[in-house]
């Protein structure tokens, strides 16, 4: 992924025809999933904590959680998505990680 | 609000914060701290712990067995060490901010074991009666929550400051 960011824009990239190039490039997801013990204001700060959000932005994510069972906080590398859930694991929030 | 309020954790700056409990809630605090330590001292088969060590990946196992073996007794360590600082700091009348932070996780960590005990659901509380056998771990439940709440709100507060 950021070696083809760095590509001059005028260079003609062929379309890639193997689908491994994709599925190596295809970034790991981490999600939250909604349970009924962690409150809702724990949820927000923890989110705002662990990634640096806004709190307008955390709450909108732990609503999500609430009211759709499940939200995306972050996305990158596997090792990042490792670390991620790491941390919130740590908080006691319900995280986990798939490719995208 | 016709009465003055006050809340259990009250910021006084970003690093010094007043903890408002008295006596016997400050043994319940050490006192929870203290049991999920030993819990996790017999270690981490006992049902009451799954929410504390939760899968990586919700449908593949062997990521999930990548990462257990990578972080599982970091996330043991880290527990224990948080439910250390709050046992150990139960008395005092004032936390800094770092320590405040072991609280929330800590008494969050103890609400997580409590609450798969009492096998909490989205349904709310139960109808107890005043003697069921259960209604002391109901309390102390509901008493946690006002904590970590209280703690959340203190730190919160004061996030920009720091």
């Amino acid at each position: 992924m950021a070696a083809l960011a760095a590509m001059p824009a005028e260079v003609e990239v062929e379309e890639p025809d193997v689908d491994e190039t994709v599925e190596e490039d295809r970034p790991w997801i981490v999600l939250v999933w909604n349970d009924p013990i962690n409150l809702m204001s724990y949820v927000t700060f923890v989110l705002q904590k662990v990634f640096g959000y806004s709190h307008e932005k955390a709450e909108a994510l732990m609503l999500d959680v609430h009211h759709k069972g499940r939200a995306v906080v972050s996305s990158g590398t596997k090792e990042k998505a490792e670390l991620d859930v790491f941390r919130l694991h740590e908080h006691g929030l319900w995280a986990t990680m798939q490719k995208d | 609000m016709v009465f003055p309020f006050r809340r259990t954790i009250q910021a006084k700056g970003p690093d010094r914060f007043l903890v408002h409990l008295g006596t016997d809630e400050r043994a319940v605090v050490r006192a929870v701290c203290e049991d999920l330590t030993s819990v996790l001292d017999d270690g981490d088969a006992n049902p009451a712990l799954r929410r504390l060590f939760p899968s990586a990946h919700a449908t593949d196992p062997e990521v999930d067995r990548q990462y257990q073996e990578m972080v599982h007794d970091e996330l043991l360590s880290s527990r224990k060490e948080a439910l250390a600082a709050v046992a150990a700091s139960a008395d005092q009348a004032e936390l800094d901010r770092a320590t405040l932070d072991q609280w929330m996780i800590g008494l969050n960590a103890v609400r997580l074991a409590l609450g798969t005990v009492l096998d909490v659901s989205e349904d709310g509380y139960p109808d107890l009666d005043a003697d069921d056998p259960e209604l002391p771990a109901w309390a102390v439940y509901e008493f946690l929550g006002s904590v970590v709440d209280a703690c959340v709100h203190a730190l919160a507060a004061t996030l920009d400051d720091t």
